[in-house]
């Protein structure tokens, strides 16, 4: 086999690295969820299908601008995510009963799909604008116009999460709480409050989550399994926890997915990041980047 | 009758169908040091979860000044006064020293002071100042039962709690931390202490309390329960000769 030239390596980690991106911005969510409730909210994809259904709508009938619809998305994502905790997981998280908030999280899954369905129907949607097919030149390589918008949107994203996490006492009480649930409410830290907290940062980045993938994916009803899927193989390869980890492993998992698609061939892509993700989990559970700190 | 702050009385509590305490009543008067003594199982750290909220009492009350504690949630509980640390310190190991105080200070009354008692916690431990960008996690465990007390003062709790503060520590640390209960009791912080090393404990206690099998078997000052033979044979090995 010939090495192909630097130019298309470089092409295809572009690539691979703007969509692993939007595996890495849903992976965040999860992870903070995670964090404080230990639960795997599998609803996040569909979550997100449905911000990308909501940007179309605003597009299509309002003629909001997909990416302006960011300062709706985030706010209303972050009211959703509050509300999505207080009327469906406060009650099991009181209870500490961590298979029926995950019973919950595959309920409010299936209920999502289908109303999507229901509301849209179950064929592929896509936001098309005036500037969907344009890119972004530069050393030979080209980059999608849109792609590469919601790879800054991921950035930013994560990048306000961090920064939330760990400047505002809010936030460090959620990763307090993250760590020790117990301890945290010793300090006066309500556990409801911090799950609360998370749920809405984490619907909120679902919301511009949606915006980017309304804009670079046509997508379906059904898409968001998937993506719960690739962002749960994410948050395993950046080590559950770990907010910046979290859209790494995205942007890892994305390169994976582009290499494998280009030199083995499209249909080993899943298959092959599947099992990136079992072999993380046996050999390196706590992910990739993990440093362990001594003990003095 | 001196100024009552914690009134425990007839305190029943269970796990399931297992009975650990057995209408227990202690009491904590404002400003003194009292230790909660006796061997492994008899139900120490199961009365202190009870008081700060992390147990649900069966029977019985439990008072701060007055007010009831029962049917609060620790998270209330830690905001009436009470700061708890628990038994293997309940650190946040993988945020920094400075973090961790800061966290002590969370409640609302507390956050505007944040200021001030961080300059108080550093001022009585140094050596957590010299530390503060490091990860509580990688402190010597002398260190972290110091962190653990610092963060636990940063609120100016009423009653300071402290399970087993010397454990797993070097008899040197273990003389240290004791100094330390001296100065924060000097500073006026009202105590309430379990502790396996019984001798140490009731050396500083101004009042005791036995507890034997989820009952309470004897109480005394401090230097009565020293000075009792039962104490002496029964909990700091004394010979029969």
């Amino acid at each position: 086999m010939t090495l192909p030239s630097p130019e298309i390596l470089l092409q295809l980690s572009i690539n691979g690295a703007l969509g692993g991106a939007m595996y890495g911005v849903a992976a965040v969510g999860l992870s903070l969820i995670f964090g404080t409730m230990r639960l795997i909210f599998l609803a996040q994809g569909a979550m997100i299908i449905l911000a990308a259904y909501l940007v179309r709508a605003l597009f299509q009938h309002l003629g909001i601008d997909p990416f302006l619809s960011l300062i709706i998305m985030v706010p209303v994502g972050l009211a959703a995510g509050w509300l999505i905790y207080q009327g469906l997981f406060r009650k099991a998280a009181a209870e500490e009963d961590r298979n029926i908030s995950l019973l919950i999280a595959v309920g409010v899954m299936f209920l999502v799909q289908n109303l999507m369905t229901v509301i849209w129907g179950g064929n592929t949607a896509a936001v098309v604008t005036s500037y969907t097919a344009s890119g972004i030149e530069l050393l030979g390589v080209r980059a999608s116009f849109t792609r590469s918008m919601g790879f800054l949107i991921a950035l930013a994203g994560t990048a306000l999460v961090v920064l939330f996490l760990r400047k505002t006492l809010v936030g460090k009480a959620v990763r307090a709480a993250s760590e020790d649930m117990t301890a945290a409410t010793l300090m006066g830290i309500s556990p409801h409050k911090v799950n609360a907290i998370a749920f809405a940062i984490g619907i909120a980045l679902a919301g511009a989550a949606g915006v980017a993938v309304a804009t670079t994916f046509p997508f379906n009803p059904f898409a968001g399994f998937i993506f719960s899927l690739k962002a749960l193989v994410a948050l395993a390869l950046g080590g559950i926890g770990n907010v910046t980890g979290a859209l790494a492993g995205g942007i890892i998992l994305g390169l994976i997915e582009a290499y494998v698609q280009f030199f083995i061939s499209g249909g080993w892509t899943n298959a092959i990041a599947y099992g990136v993700f079992l072999a993380v989990l046996m050999f390196k559970p706590e992910g990739l980047f993990s440093r362990p700190y001594k003990k003095a | 009758m001196a100024n009552r702050l914690l009134e425990v009385t007839d305190l029943e509590v269970a796990y399931g169908d297992v009975r650990a305490l057995w209408g227990v009543s202690i009491h904590v008067d404002a400003g003194s040091v009292v230790a909660i003594v006796g061997a492994n199982g008899a139900g120490k750290t199961t009365l202190l979860k009870a008081i700060s909220g992390l147990v649900p009492a069966k029977r019985g009350d439990i008072r701060l000044s007055g007010t009831s504690l029962l049917g609060h949630l620790p998270e209330d509980i830690a905001r009436m006064g009470i700061a708890h640390v628990p038994e293997g310190r309940g650190l946040f190991r993988q945020m920094t020293v400075l973090e961790n105080l800061e966290l002590g200070a969370f409640q609302p009354k507390a956050r505007s002071n944040i200021k001030h008692a961080l300059e108080k916690a550093y001022d009585l431990f140094p050596r957590l100042k010299e530390r503060t960008g490091q990860k509580a996690g990688s402190l010597s465990g002398g260190e972290q039962q110091m962190l653990a007390i610092a963060r636990a003062t940063m609120s100016e709790p009423s009653l300071l709690i402290l399970d087993e503060p010397s454990i797993g520590l070097s008899p040197l640390v273990v003389q240290q931390m004791f100094q330390l209960i001296e100065t924060l009791h000097k500073q006026g912080v009202t105590i309430l202490l379990v502790e396996q090393n019984i001798h140490q404990a009731l050396k500083i206690a101004d009042y005791a309390f036995v507890l034997k099998t989820g009952e309470l078997a004897m109480q005394g000052t401090g230097a009565e329960l020293i000075a009792d033979p039962e104490v002496q044979k029964a909990y700091m090995g004394v010979l029969e000769l």
